[in-house]
């Protein structure tokens, strides 16, 4: 389970998250939407250990962050926006690397190294260093090595950007098993097609504050929406960003 | 409501856009092309905070204080030359053709190393080649821009030699406008020919496998050179007596001088300004100048015609390469075992990249030829004589090599072990989000930087001290100091380091070479002050003992002990105060 409680961030004269408040129960697939700019990164980069916040908690599976990180940060599996990892490291031992933080047995570490490979499409690439890697098999091979100690609680940033199909679909699919053995999901994303697809519940963030919380369903009737309304553009009329006049006016 | 992107004055003109715009012409693309560098240093400054801008003044004041040393070396070498009757202008002349000789050789490969990333691996260039950009005013961007990347040092360091030459020999303004007329086709002529070559190496080999390969050239000839030029023992030269006769002497001043170098034309221009001697200067302006627009209109054939092939090349050459595998394996566990599960799996991620990364391990080469030259030093010191004066010399100099290999160490670790935590770069968040704790990540990165620098530093002063036959005590004082040394100089390096990381930078000379590189040397150059300070005296006061054959008195040895222990404290404090202030600050760090 996640929990934050009034999490606040402020950088120099901008405040980046507003009093957050959430609770995301076990086994559920949370999808935390905004605009860019909104706050979302900061948030799950707070969530991650990765920024300090200003205020506020963060309890993870019923630790707090700030005061026990080991335990908290030993239940997640993170996956960043951007797969940054080390170029001069192969594959193989990238996820070697990866479980062994999270202290693995070595029997365990090997076998669902190379099932991990498999999974991920990198069977032929595991012995190669990761410099040769490209973007998507970077994503894959981050999301690999997320899933590799098997976390209860899962942490994506923009899973799909710069996937094929092939790889989408495939973290589809295990966003969904990953959640229906009990683990919590949480991804922030812009696909909202993605989320609408996916997602249990969908909390909506506007500069730094969640102003929509719930089903795809309640959120079409806190935004007066009828029964048919995508969640494009429930989202849109949320946060007020519909910009296809302007679109229009700019190819006319 | 948002405004409209597209007003209605504009809307309908998109499909005309498609249409190729006017050209800008030949300046306008170099403009254009050359702009985003310029407005990126200048947003650059304009973003820095208060601190950062007093760091960048304090850079400044030490730039100007190297300017300075090198124009006081040039004017008193100089003088020195001007008040040599007959000799003088000869040794001027050679002088003045050992700087442009040295100058075209460094810019020649510096040309060629900047080029590479110029014209084939800079991130931004995707943008600009899939632009259509013409590939003539792509190429005079870039080549620009090779020139200001490989040029502008020398040109900033070379502007006091010629200020001394100038200021020595009383020269008009005419010195200094010929001068500053020559130095730009002289920058254009190494450009040419690195740009050139870095072109057609990159049509052969893939451009990174080039630049691996460049790199290890240049450390070995580095190394090679600095080992040659050390064993040759230039010092001989400056003592005349030395030589059998004044013909000798002569003959071992001539360097080879060829006369289809620019850097000697460039010596025929600038030398008769002196009013040394005549020469024709005009001419070799003209050889010069037309040797420069030649190489220049060369290098425009050679590029337009193989760009697009490197180019592509270059993009294949990020494709993978088969990593190291059995043996080293085996030898990195053997190494690792000591360590806990978590220290393990950080210590194999911080050797495997290390030796992984051209850019670092071949400075190891560097690293064995300093430490061969360091000792052969050693090994020709004029050091013998009556016993006595032996006795005494060499355990003064012990005591100096003392210093001197913690000056050493001290520098070595600001190149490996003060960058090592900025070298995790962006995928640092895979440590960060992990359950391994600050302490973990600073201890791993701690006995990955100590063991190899106290294997460094133990045979610097062993070997040394080996040559010197020094007495004893002073080898194990100086082998037990050198040793305490080690631990904090460490500590504070990766103490610095968590200080101020720098996750954006592309290798770990830029890293050493930053402004925090320059705060650990300070600290570390006190630290080892200090302790040479509080052991100058209980040694002094030993040596004379051991010297004259007279026991310590009872207030000696209080004071010996009291200086020792102070050593002791200090070394402790500073080490303790470096692991908890890294520690701390790898804690708050935030990506």
């Amino acid at each position: 389970m996640i929990e934050l409680i009034a999490l606040t961030k402020q950088y120099a004269s901008t405040l980046a998250v507003n009093q957050l408040n959430l609770q995301v129960p076990d086994g559920e697939i949370f999808g935390f939407l905004g605009p860019n700019g909104a706050g979302k990164t900061t948030t799950i980069r707070m969530m991650m250990g990765l920024l300090q916040p200003t205020s506020g908690q963060i309890n993870l599976g019923g630790y707090d962050l700030i005061k026990n990180p080991l335990a908290a940060k030993s239940l997640c599996g993170f996956v960043p926006d951007r797969p940054h990892v080390y170029d001069k490291l192969t594959g193989s031992e990238y996820l070697d690397f990866a479980a062994q933080l999270y202290s693995l047995p070595e029997k365990e570490r090997n076998t669902r190294r190379e099932r991990f490979l498999e999974v991920f499409d990198l069977g032929d690439w595991g012995d190669e260093l990761i410099e040769g890697y490209s973007h998507g098999m970077k994503q894959r091979l981050v999301m690999a090595s997320a899933l590799m100690h098997q976390p209860s609680l899962l942490i994506v940033d923009e899973p799909t950007v710069g996937m094929d199909p092939r790889g989408a679909r495939l973290l589809k699919r295990i966003f969904r098993d990953t959640a229906d053995r009990g683990a919590t999901v949480f991804m922030s994303t812009h696909s909202l097609e993605v989320a609408e697809e996916l997602c249990d519940r969908v909390g909506i963030i506007l500069k730094g504050q969640l102003i929509a919380l719930g089903t795809v369903e309640e959120l079409r009737s806190q935004a007066g929406r009828d029964a048919d309304s995508s969640l494009e553009s429930i989202f849109l009329s949320l946060t007020g960003g519909d910009t296809e006049p302007e679109a229009q006016a700019l190819l006319a | 409501m948002t405004p409209p992107l597209a007003d209605t004055a504009t809307a309908g003109t998109w499909h005309s856009q498609q249409t190729p715009a006017s050209d800008p012409g030949f300046f306008g693309w170099l403009r254009l092309l050359l702009a985003p560098r310029f407005m990126a240093s200048r947003n650059r400054y304009k973003r820095y905070s208060h601190a950062a801008r007093v760091r960048l003044g304090g850079f400044a004041v030490l730039a100007l204080a190297f300017a300075g040393a090198v124009f006081a070396f040039f004017y008193r070498a100089l003088s020195y030359f001007l008040a040599v009757p007959d000799f003088g202008p000869i040794l001027t002349y050679k002088l003045l053709g050992m700087v442009f000789v040295t100058f075209f050789s460094i810019l020649l490969f510096s040309n060629i190393v900047a080029s590479l990333s110029t014209f084939f691996l800079a991130r931004e260039l995707e943008r600009v080649v899939a632009a259509p950009v013409p590939t003539r005013n792509l190429f005079y961007a870039r080549f620009a821009e090779t020139i200001i990347d490989s040029s502008w040092m020398m040109l900033l360091f070379s502007a006091p030699a010629f200020l001394a030459y100038g200021v020595v020999h009383g020269t008009g303004p005419a010195f200094y406008l010929v001068t500053a007329a020559t130095l730009p086709p002289f920058l254009v002529i190494p450009a040419a020919i690195g740009v050139m070559l870095t072109t057609i190496l990159v049509n052969v080999f893939p451009a990174r496998r080039t630049k691996d390969i460049l790199l290890i050239l240049a450390v070995f000839s580095v190394a090679l050179l600095y080992m040659l030029f050390r064993m040759i023992r230039p010092e001989r030269l400056v003592n005349p007596e030395g030589f059998a006769d004044f013909t000798a002497f002569l003959n071992a001043m001539q360097t080879p001088e060829w006369a289809f170098l620019p850097s000697t034309w460039a010596t025929e221009i600038i030398f008769p300004m002196l009013g040394l001697r005549d020469g024709q200067p005009l001419f070799y302006y003209m050889v010069l100048l037309s040797t420069a627009g030649v190489a220049v209109m060369a290098c425009e054939a050679v590029v337009t015609r193989l760009f697009d092939k490197g180019w592509t090349k270059a993009q294949e050459g990020r494709q993978t390469r088969k990593a190291m595998r059995p043996v080293w394996e085996t030898v990195l566990r053997i190494l690792t075992s000591p360590f806990q599960s978590a220290t393990r799996v950080l210590v194999e991620k911080e050797i495997k990249t290390f030796f992984r990364d051209t850019s670092q391990w071949s400075q190891l080469i560097l690293l064995a030829a300093l430490i061969v030259v360091y000792v052969y030093n050693f090994s020709v010191l004029p050091i013998n004589g009556s016993p006595l004066v032996t006795f005494y010399f060499k355990n003064v100099i012990a005591f100096v090599n003392l210093a001197l290999a913690a000056f050493v160490t001290a520098s070595v670790a600001a190149r490996f072990v003060y960058p090592s935590i900025s070298l995790e770069g962006r995928a640092f968040w895979a440590i960060k989000t992990a359950p391994v704790s600050a302490a973990q990540l600073w201890w791993a990165k701690f006995w990955s930087g100590l063991v190899p620098l106290l294997i460094l530093g133990e045979i610097l002063i062993l070997a040394t001290n080996a040559y010197l036959q020094v007495m004893p005590f002073m080898n194990w004082l100086a082998t037990a100091t050198l040793l305490a040394m080690i631990f904090p100089i460490v500590s504070l390096a990766l103490a610095v380091g968590a200080s101020y990381p720098d996750f954006e930078a592309e290798n770990a000379a830029k890293v050493a070479s930053s402004a925090g590189g320059l705060v650990f040397m300070v600290q570390a150059m006190s630290f080892i002050g200090a302790v040479v300070t509080l052991e100058a005296w209980p040694v002094y006061v030993i040596f004379t003992s051991q010297f004259s054959g007279t026991p310590l008195s009872h207030s000696a040895w209080f004071g010996v002990i009291t200086s020792l222990s102070a050593v002791v404290v200090l070394t402790i404090a500073v080490f303790t105060m470096s692991v908890r202030h890294g520690i701390g600050k790898l804690e708050r760090l935030e990506l």
